[in-house]
């Protein structure tokens, strides 16, 4: 075994640039692959980790408290098919007013518990304390750099002027309430409802979930439950978010993986061939064939080895800031690359590259000794020669003409170059399709362009006072100043009757249209009693258009009809019209000016006018045209995917025109004691690695207008968005012709400094060592 | 050496070149003339830098001091490219082995070296012709390399050599690699070349060949030139 070791080292350290070579492809696919399965990893995880962390409720369920007694919904909690159950726990809504600081207006379902600890729903207290008695209020949010600022002034006012101070922020990840309180606190808040916490046995699906809840609640009173909420709703809500990069990421990571290993192949197929003369002496010094194969094995091992440790590492340092772009949303701490990511690389892109050598090591295993040092690595002449022949007949000068024969002389090496060529021609389409759709729909989810400045309305926070101006005067002076069109908005938290998930209710005033949300279905607001909602919205709910609903803010209930399904919009969250908000919660002022100023006038001096004349309170800022951070994310990652992966393909053109270069120096000799010039030897090799550009461009530029058909829809479905069909269409004759070109461009970066150093080459230095 | 060589009818001059390939020293000041018209051999023990001096003359390698003139040109004062050119239209070379482009037919082998400097294709196949015809391997004219024999093939290189209408044809053993049959026919091709006034500097192992061709012979030793004689020739 030393023999062999000893081999292959000096075999490693003869062929310093193949060596490089693989070690710089391996490095590059790993890192591309470290970071798809690093998502992928991810994707699933935030979600799980806290719900089996906090023992998340499969179900919470509220009953009506005059229909049915606490005694027996406590014995529910033994019914079969309950594998843990908590509860029952008292359950009220406090209405909060508009203008409380640091607490979202609207419905806040209060539950009465005695700590956070529970076996179901074990609560994250994250900042501060558990009420200790009456007065003290808990608020259910996502752990954030909120605890820093602790304890906050957050009090929430009660009906007849009494208050509940804020003592302490905790998360559930099933949702089972806006805040708690102490049990005797909540008797005193008058609830009418009681929910428990269930865990099943059979989780699996949504009828697993409905039977084990039917099967808790047999033999009760039938109209005592009064809604449920499933966690497989609250999941999907979160993994719909991380779900639409997979298939995005699973496409780049095969793509990596894939020109990974032809390149490879190319490259050790190309050590073998050029090191013929290197396996016969090694066979004629008495290695044994296996020997010889191991020798050839081993030479690849190694750089491929440091390249993928070198990955691993680059993968992990890449994949932390598009984690953290992903999964911004979730108000997760902190997302790391999964050990089982950089086992998995780390075991997995030395196997597929030892594959890729075994066939060609086995070529050197079977050579004969003889055979070896004969051949001598002269490639095959055959198949070429009629090509070259009919070329050296064309007009086109003859470097040029040389070169396009050269491909034809080793078709192998060809097509497995022409294939990396081809895939990272298609990435580079891919990733251009996807960067047009995301930007079109980027654009279209921000509504850049509606509108060019928005006014805030202060009161929020305890940083931000109240305005002075009142909603009509602050209506009006906008208009004075030039505004051309005004749509404002009130942000307002709402319910479905029935279900204890609060709703992001968003009313809009005045030419709502003008905003251009991008609906797919149904038509926009243009009446009262109307909403639109996300298709994701309606999934998550089992709604549909034309659906009747209604909606509750505490006090006050409005029947309304579901008109139309928005492309894109808060999955919680439903639009309405001003006339809904003020059936709901009448009085209410605009929270958000959205202002459309006239063609070409300046939004940054209206800005500045704006603030000058409203005094304090209103907070204007221009609307700048950004993407969000989805969009940016995936385009910059589609874009760092296909740099890699154009580089990779390079780097297989290079290798190719080195082995070219080294098989055909002879020749190379020859032609130039002929007299063709180093300019002349560089356009022969650019030539033939740019013919294969070509054509690789040509093949690869449909391959990623289908990848794109392909992968955008799965995106679009697994993020439960709904894409017009106009977004899809994004392959206009420019971009086409321009991205024909790529395989051009790739051929020639890779190509120009190994033919560059064929046309230096010392034809002396050649014909001496022969 | 005697002063007819530095004269100005000398179509090559070497003055004290050297060159050392760092430990091996291949030429070691060597200096002399060829005039036009000339057939000049060079004879010696392997290793001793005849292939190193031919390559010198042809522009294929620098010298390590010591200049190279050759038709007038100072090839010291050449970039690669300049070379290129100079090789192109002042020389035509032979080699041992490695003669042709393994993948054309004897024809565009031959046609390449026109083809190089930018002439129609047309024009240069029908030179390369009429020079495989002169060269009697006109039959093998759609012949691939690998199919020729030693001495169809050397002819070729001949052919391919003569295309530009060199000054100086240097052939570097020529009939090393072949049969002695074949070797003494590619010999009276480069006999009745030179008697054609074509100048002609060749390395040969066999001192028959080099007094039946050559007027003159240069002997070698140790990277130096240790004897010059004139011959008679023997033909
Ligand atoms: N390109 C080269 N690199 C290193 N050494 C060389 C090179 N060319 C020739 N030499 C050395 O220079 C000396 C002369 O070589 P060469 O001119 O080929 O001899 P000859 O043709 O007379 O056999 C030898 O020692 C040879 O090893
Ligand atoms: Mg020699």
């Amino acid at each position: 075994m030393s023999a062999v070791w000893r081999a292959s080292r000096a075999a490693v350290r003869r062929r310093k640039l193949q060596t490089t070579i693989i070690g710089v492809v391996v490095l590059l696919s790993t890192a591309t692959i470290t970071i798809a399965l690093a998502l992928l990893a991810a994707a699933a995880a935030p979600f799980d980790d806290a719900f089996s962390q906090q023992s998340g409720a499969h179900v919470v369920a509220t009953f009506d408290s005059s229909k049915v007694s606490d005694v027996r919904l406590a014995q529910t909690a033994h019914r079969q098919g309950v594998r843990a159950a908590a509860g029952p726990f008292g359950e009220a809504v406090v209405v909060v007013p508009d203008g409380t600081p640091g607490i979202a207006a609207g419905p806040l379902t209060v539950v009465g518990r005695s700590g956070s600890d529970s076996p179901v729903d074990h609560l994250n207290l994250w900042a501060g304390r558990w009420p200790t008695g009456p007065g003290e209020i808990v608020l259910n949010s996502r752990p954030s750099g909120r605890g820093a600022s602790f304890p906050p002034e957050f009090m929430v006012p009660l009906p007849g002027g009494s208050k509940l101070r804020v003592v302490g922020f905790a998360s559930s990840v099933s949702q089972s309430a806006g805040a708690w309180v102490t049990p005797d606190q909540l008797a005193g808040l008058h609830p009418q409802s009681v929910q428990m916490l269930y865990r099943f046995a059979d989780p699996g699906t949504d009828q697993s979930i409905s039977a084990g809840l039917a099967t808790a609640t047999a033999g009760l009173p039938s109209d005592a439950l009064t809604g449920s909420q499933s966690y497989l709703a609250l999941k999907k809500a979160v993994a719909g978010q991380t779900d639409a990069y997979v298939p995005f990421l699973m496409t780049f990571g095969v793509l990596g993986l894939v020109v990974a290993v032809l390149i490879v192949a190319n490259v050790v197929s190309g050590a073998v061939v050029s090191g013929f003369r290197h396996i016969g002496v090694l066979k004629a010094l008495g290695f044994t064939p296996n020997q010889v194969a191991a020798v050839y094995v081993l030479m690849i091992s190694v750089p491929a080895v440091v390249g993928c440790l070198i990955g691993i590492v680059l993968g992990n340092v890449l994949a932390r800031p598009l984690l953290f772009g992903v999964f911004q949303g979730l108000g997760v701490e902190s997302v790391s690359v999964s050990l089982w990511v950089d086992v998995v690389a780390l075991l997995g892109m030395p196997a597929v590259v030892a594959l890729a050598a075994l066939g060609p090591a086995m070529r050197a295993h079977r050579l004969s000794a003889a055979e070896a040092i004969s051949a001598g690595g002269a490639p095959r002449v055959g198949r070429a020669l009629g090509v070259q022949r009919r070329l050296g007949a064309t007009r086109l000068p003859r470097s040029v003409s040389l070169g396009l024969g050269l491909p034809f002389a080793r078709p192998a090496r060809t097509v497995l170059t022409m294939a990396a060529i081809v895939l990272g021609v298609a990435a580079v389409a891919l990733a251009s399709g996807l960067t047009s759709t995301m930007t079109a729909y980027g654009n279209a989810e921000e509504l850049n362009g509606a509108y060019q400045v928005e006014v805030t309305v202060g009161g929020h926070r305890p940083d931000r006072p109240a305005p002075t101006l009142s909603d009509t005067d602050t209506q009006a002076l906008l208009r004075s100043l030039g505004a051309v069109r005004v749509t404002a908005d009130a942000w307002q938290n709402v319910k479905f009757t029935g279900s204890t998930q609060g709703l992001n209710g968003q009313f809009l005033r005045g030419d709502s249209a003008s905003l251009n949300y991008t609906m797919v279905k149904g038509h926009w607001l243009d009446g009262p009693g109307q909403l639109v909602v996300s298709g994701a919205f309606l999934r998550q709910r089992g709604l549909a258009v034309g659906d009747q609903v209604r909606l509750d803010l505490g006090a006050k209930e409005v029947p309304v009809t579901i008109v139309g399904q928005l492309m894109a919009y808060d999955p919680d969250g439903v639009l309405s019209n001003w006339d809904t908000l003020m059936e709901l919660a009448p009085g209410q002022r605009a929270s958000h000016y959205m202002v459309q100023l006239a063609p070409g006038a300046d939004a940054d001096a209206f800005v500045t006018a704006f603030q000058k004349a409203s005094g304090p309170g209103l907070y204007p800022a221009k609307h700048a045209n950004e993407l969000n951070q989805a969009t940016l994310t995936i385009v910059s990652f589609a874009t760092l995917f296909t740099l890699m992966l154009a580089a990779v393909a390079a780097l297989g053109v290079f290798n190719t025109v080195v082995l070219t270069t080294h098989e055909r120096r002879r020749n190379l000799g020859m032609l130039k004691s002929i007299g063709m010039t180093p300019r002349q030897v560089t356009v022969m090799m650019v030539t033939s690695m740019a013919a294969l550009g070509a054509v690789g461009g040509l093949i690869g530029l449909p391959l990623g207008v289908l990848a794109h058909r392909l992968v955008v829809p799965a995106m679009v479905r697994a993020a439960g968005i709904d894409l017009p069909a106009s977004m899809l269409h994004v392959w206009h004759a420019p971009l086409l012709a321009l991205l024909a070109f790529a395989g051009l461009v790739i051929a020639i970066l890779g190509a120009l400094i190994p033919a560059r150093s064929a046309a230096r080459l010392t034809i002396a230095q050649v014909l001496h060592n022969e | 050496m005697t002063s007819d060589y530095s004269s100005d009818q000398a179509i090559v001059r070497l003055d004290g070149v050297h060159k050392s390939y760092g430990d091996p020293v291949a030429l070691n000041g060597v200096s002399l003339g060829i005039r036009a018209g000339e057939a000049v051999a060079v004879m010696g023990p392997s290793g001793c830098g005849k292939s190193t001096l031919l390559n010198m003359i042809a522009g294929l390698d620098r010298p390590t001091s010591g200049t190279v003139t050759v038709h007038g040109e100072d090839l010291g004062e050449l970039n690669e490219t300049g070379l290129a050119l100079f090789r192109r239209r002042r020389i035509g070379m032979i080699f041992q082995f490695f003669n042709l482009v393994d993948d054309l037919p004897a024809l565009d082998n031959v046609a390449l070296a026109a083809q190089l400097t930018g002439a129609p294709t047309s024009q240069a196949r029908k030179r390369a012709l009429e020079l495989l015809d002169e060269l009697g391997v006109a039959e093998q004219r759609d012949s691939y390399p690998a199919t020729l024999s030693g001495g169809q093939r050397q002819r070729v290189a001949v052919a391919r050599a003569l295309m530009n209408r060199p000054v100086l044809l240097l052939a570097d053993e020529p009939t090393g690699a072949l049969d002695s049959r074949s070797g003494e026919q590619v010999m009276d091709l480069l006999i009745d070349l030179n008697q054609m006034g074509q100048t002609l500097l060749m390395v040969t192992h066999d001192p028959r060949l080099a007094r039946r061709c050559a007027s003159r012979l240069i002997e070698f030793a140790d990277g130096r030139v240790v004897r010059e004689s004139t011959l008679e020739r023997a033909a």
